[in-house]
């Protein structure tokens, strides 16, 4: 049985449908990401998680418990906005000891939670800093101390990094994966950023208009996509038709799907064995960082190839070059729509 | 190298001349005026103990603090709640409250004089009606009293309260409202914590803009009873515009002390704030 | 005492509602009233007030009066305050403080201050204290103007603006002229607006400095109110109506101009506006 349930949830905010019948389990202790672009719905869905937004129809089980028709402050839910919304007035130890006070707990279990709070999240220092006073990061991890110190049985992390630098927000996701396996802490993510979604999640949700495209395990979602959405959002796959792929490649084996996705990298310079040659035209040429994209024309198709940089030289602009693909690399896409 | 800038020059200096003009000329001629003896003269500070040793003049000041604290007190209790109900309202209501609100505070000086002389003046509306009933308002409410000032006073603070607190409401977040009710605090417990302290500077300035802006109010005690109400600015107005009895040097010493009585209430408002909110330093 | 929380707020939006409406209400019948005296409700409804009203040439005068120092004055304060507010707020950012500190002066010290102030000063000497009196609405709408020139310029960023003028080979004249001014008219007019319609309702000033001689609307009325109620309320009536027009005026200009970004910050920045708005009626004086 998984720790929070959630069956057929659905959302309308004007007649315009943002949810349709969502069904989801977490399991405990597990970092669920829910992935999408901006307006797929995933922050509506994380507050209907912790009640701030009213659902429409639907039910929601937390520990074996319906808590659809709870109040959001009795869910023992924990979160992380986006804007942090720590309270400006508050000291970092007042607004990490808030959600205690609230809860009447004596005084000196309260010092004594919050220090170790403190100290887990790295803020020894800043005790008595008030929140302008802090660095983004800082003031992320305030947020991210404050909620976990009540103990909730489930956080929820409302796109926390996307304010803070690219080097900051590396440090951050793995202060945040760690902490959150010391706790064993359920919790559920919501970004637009796959990296980060594939760097620290357990499973993951992505979501598209309202819908759930597919889920699983980083390494699965990755590797099978099962839709076009899916593979084009999580790695900038390269989708082609069965026409074209029968144009292309007349060598591999129908499967009887509509669309095919090929990843970029599985594309190679040398000749496999069994592969098959891809020959087009370069129509440009990219460094990007440790890898080299180069766009193909290969009969009006076109096609994305990604090579480890090296030295050697490659082709250019203009030039008429062939790669090699293995059919195996060429996943055909089960659903024709997210 | 920088450009000799003939804007600058041709833009800021009249603006400057008018403002030499109209306000350095006329605020240092009326404090070096109330260093003077009536009718002008050599230094003296005749004027400033004649206010300081004329009880009639004490009382002005003391009349004119207290309705403003009263007015501005009254103002802005009910408005930081009635400007609180118009937050709660949808997104277009609350703009058309606001300009309807807005409209009202049109009605100041002699046309809101006017209106509440309508309404319960010696043959006002409720006057009259209250009389048909049998009774006699005049026994427990006097419009040309000071009840019946402040009645006008607050009538023009509540606008300008409404609209100085309304955009402050709007820094106070919805996120700090939910995670406020997340980590388990009721709407109560997050005004006193949360809400209202954050609020407190705002409302603190906007009670120092209503008092002076009381303290300052001339036209609707004015327009009631002429220049018999014993405030300061109604003095003032007696002392320097009255044809016989004009003593322009004993008006300035009045408005000199006038303005200092404001600056004093910004100052004391500013450090109590900052008393307040540690977090603001 | 939760029940009592939570409706605290609705009755004071109610209880203040209703006080800022019944004067409105009830000088408005009182100004359509045959005779209201006896009775919860006027007696019969006529124009006979209003007709009186406008066919009396004191009050068209007076009116025009209103109408022409509020106006003269308006336009002065656009022309010497807005092309300055431009000037310092681009070239000469070391000026803003104390430009700040000088809009704070003009808006705390109290009419009545002022009155004296300018008796002292100009009274007897040979001035015409209409003059006087138009000089001081003038710097009387330097915290609006500037306030609101300042949001304007910051709005449409012209700093950047000027920059691309500039180098597309404007003088800087004609670069405030043919670009910056064009893309603050918005923003101006709806500090004009506020500015007239704060002056047109000014007592305090021309009261003490000029009285009877130079008869507004605002003295005609004063002068009014203890001969006759029902034309004093038709002339209340008259000048809020105008404030009416006024403002439904600006809510529209403002409306217009803040309408393509939705964002946030221009939410903030539209309830800055019934804020400046609110400052300037400070009682009318």
């Amino acid at each position: 049985m998984s720790y929070v349930q959630m069956n057929q949830v659905s959302k309308a905010f004007q007649e315009q449908k943002v949810l349709d019948s969502i069904d989801m389990q977490i399991k405990k202790g597990e970092l669920v990401t829910l992935l999408g672009p901006s307006g797929c719905g995933k922050s509506t869905l994380l507050r209907i998680l912790s009640g701030l937004t009213a659902l429409d129809s639907g039910t929601i089980h937390i520990d074996d418990k319906d808590v659809t028709p709870i109040e959001p402050k009795d869910r023992e839910i924990g979160m992380v906005f986006q804007s942090y919304a720590l309270f400006p007035n508050l000291t970092v130890t007042d607004n990490i000891a808030f959600g205690l006070e609230m809860k009447k707990i004596p005084r000196d279990d309260i010092r004594r939670a919050v220090g170790e709070m403190i100290e887990l999240t790295g803020l020894q220092g800043k005790e008595r800093a008030f929140p302008r006073e802090l660095s983004g990061g800082q003031q992320q991890r305030v947020a991210l101390a404050r909620s976990l110190v009540t103990k909730p049985k489930v956080l929820l992390l409302d796109e926390p990094l996307s304010a803070l630098d690219a080097q900051i927000r590396k440090n951050l996701q793995q202060q945040l994966r760690s902490i959150q396996r010391e706790l064993n802490m359920t919790t559920v993510l919501v970004t637009h950023d796959q990296e980060e979604a594939m760097a620290v999640s357990d499973h993951i949700y992505i979501m598209n208009a309202g819908h759930i495209a597919q889920h699983g395990a980083p390494h699965d979602i990755y590797t099978q996509p099962r839709n076009e959405f899916v593979a084009r959002f999580i790695g900038s796959y390269n989708v082609w038709s069965a026409e074209a792929l029968g144009r292309i490649a007349p060598q591999v084996e129908h499967i009887g799907s509509k669309l095919y996705a090929i990843r970029p990298e599985t594309f190679c310079a040398q000749p496999l064995e069994g592969g098959l040659a891809v020959t087009g035209t370069v129509s440009s040429v990219t460094m990007l960082g440790n890898i080299t994209r180069m766009e193909l024309n290969v009969q009006g198709q076109h096609v994305v190839v990604d090579q480890i940089h090296r030295a050697s030289d490659w082709a250019n602009v203009g030039d008429s070059t062939t790669v090699y693909l293995h059919p195996k690399d060429v996943i055909p896409l089960h659903d024709a729509t997210a | 190298m920088k450009r000799f800038n003939s804007m600058l020059y041709i833009t800021v200096i009249p603006l400057f001349i008018f403002v030499a003009l109209f306000m350095f000329v006329p605020l240092f001629t009326m404090i070096s005026g109330s260093f003077q003896p009536d009718g002008g003269g050599a230094f003296t500070l005749t004027q400033y103990t004649e206010i300081f040793t004329n009880p009639y003049y004490l009382k002005a000041f003391e009349n004119s603090i207290l309705i403003s604290l009263l007015s501005s007190l009254i103002g802005i209790a009910a408005a930081v709640f009635a400007t609180y109900a118009i937050t709660r309202f949808p997104k277009h209501i609350q703009e058309r409250v606001l300009v309807i609100t807005n409209l009202t505070s049109n009605f100041a000086g002699i046309p809101l004089a006017f209106a509440f002389i309508v309404l319960l003046g010696n043959s006002g509306l409720f006057t009259l009606l209250f009389r048909q009933f049998g009774i006699d308002m005049s026994a427990a409410f006097d419009l040309y009293s000071w009840s019946g000032l402040t009645v006008i006073y607050v009538y023009f603070q509540l606008p300008l309260a409404i609209m100085l607190l309304y955009p402050m409401y709007y820094a106070i977040q919805d996120n700090w409202k939910e995670a406020a009710s997340l980590l388990g605090a009721s709407p109560f417990q997050f005004w006193r914590r949360i809400g209202l302290p954050i609020l407190l500077p705002g409302i603190a300035g906007t009670f120092s803009i209503l008092f002076a802006n009381a303290m300052g109010a001339y036209a609707s005690a004015y327009a009631l009873t002429g220049s018999n109400y014993n405030l300061v600015p109604v003095r003032i107005g007696a002392l320097v515009s009255g044809d016989i009895f004009a003593r322009p040097e004993l008006g300035s010493a009045l408005g000199v002390l006038l303005g200092l009585t404001l600056l004093a209430a910004m100052l004391v408002n500013e450090w109590l704030t900052r008393k307040v909110r540690r977090d603001l330093l | 005492m939760t029940r009592l929380t939570r409706s605290l707020p609705m009755v004071a939006f109610a209880a203040v509602l209703i006080y800022l409406f019944i004067p409105v209400i009830a000088t408005l019948l009182y100004s359509l009233a045959t005779s209201w005296n006896k009775t919860i409700l006027p007696e019969g409804l006529t124009l006979q007030w209003f007709g009186e009203l406008f066919r009396d040439t004191r009050f068209i005068q007076a009116f025009g009066r209103s109408l022409l120092l509020s106006s003269a004055a308006t336009i002065a304060a656009v022309v010497v305050i807005v092309p300055a507010t431009f000037a310092i707020s681009l070239y000469a950012p070391k000026l803003e403080r104390w430009v700040q500190t000088l809009v704070m002066l003009t808006y705390a010290v109290p009419g009545v201050i002022m009155a004296v102030g300018l008796i002292r000063a100009y009274s007897g000497k040979g001035f015409s204290m209409i003059i006087i009196v138009f000089g001081a609405y003038v710097i009387g709408m330097l915290p609006f103007m500037y306030q609101g020139t300042r949001n304007s310029l910051r709005a449409v960023q012209a700093g950047s603006l000027m920059e691309a003028a500039e180098l597309l080979g404007a003088s800087r004249m004609k670069a405030f002229i043919r670009v910056i001014v064009p893309n603050i008219m918005p923003g101006i007019l709806v500090s004009a607006l506020l500015s007239f319609s704060i002056l047109f309702g000014e007592f305090v000033l021309i009261n003490i400095l000029v009285g009877g001689r130079f008869e507004t609307m605002q003295l005609y009325l004063y002068a009014k109110l203890n001969t006759s109620g029902h034309i004093a309320s038709a002339i209340t009536v008259t000048y809020f109506i105008l404030m009416a027009i006024l403002s439904a005026w600006i809510v529209k200009l403002t409306g217009r101009t803040s309408k393509p970004n939705k964002e946030p910050s221009a939410a903030v920045a539209e309830a800055a506006i019934p804020t400046t708005k609110a400052m300037m009626s400070k009682e009318a004086s």
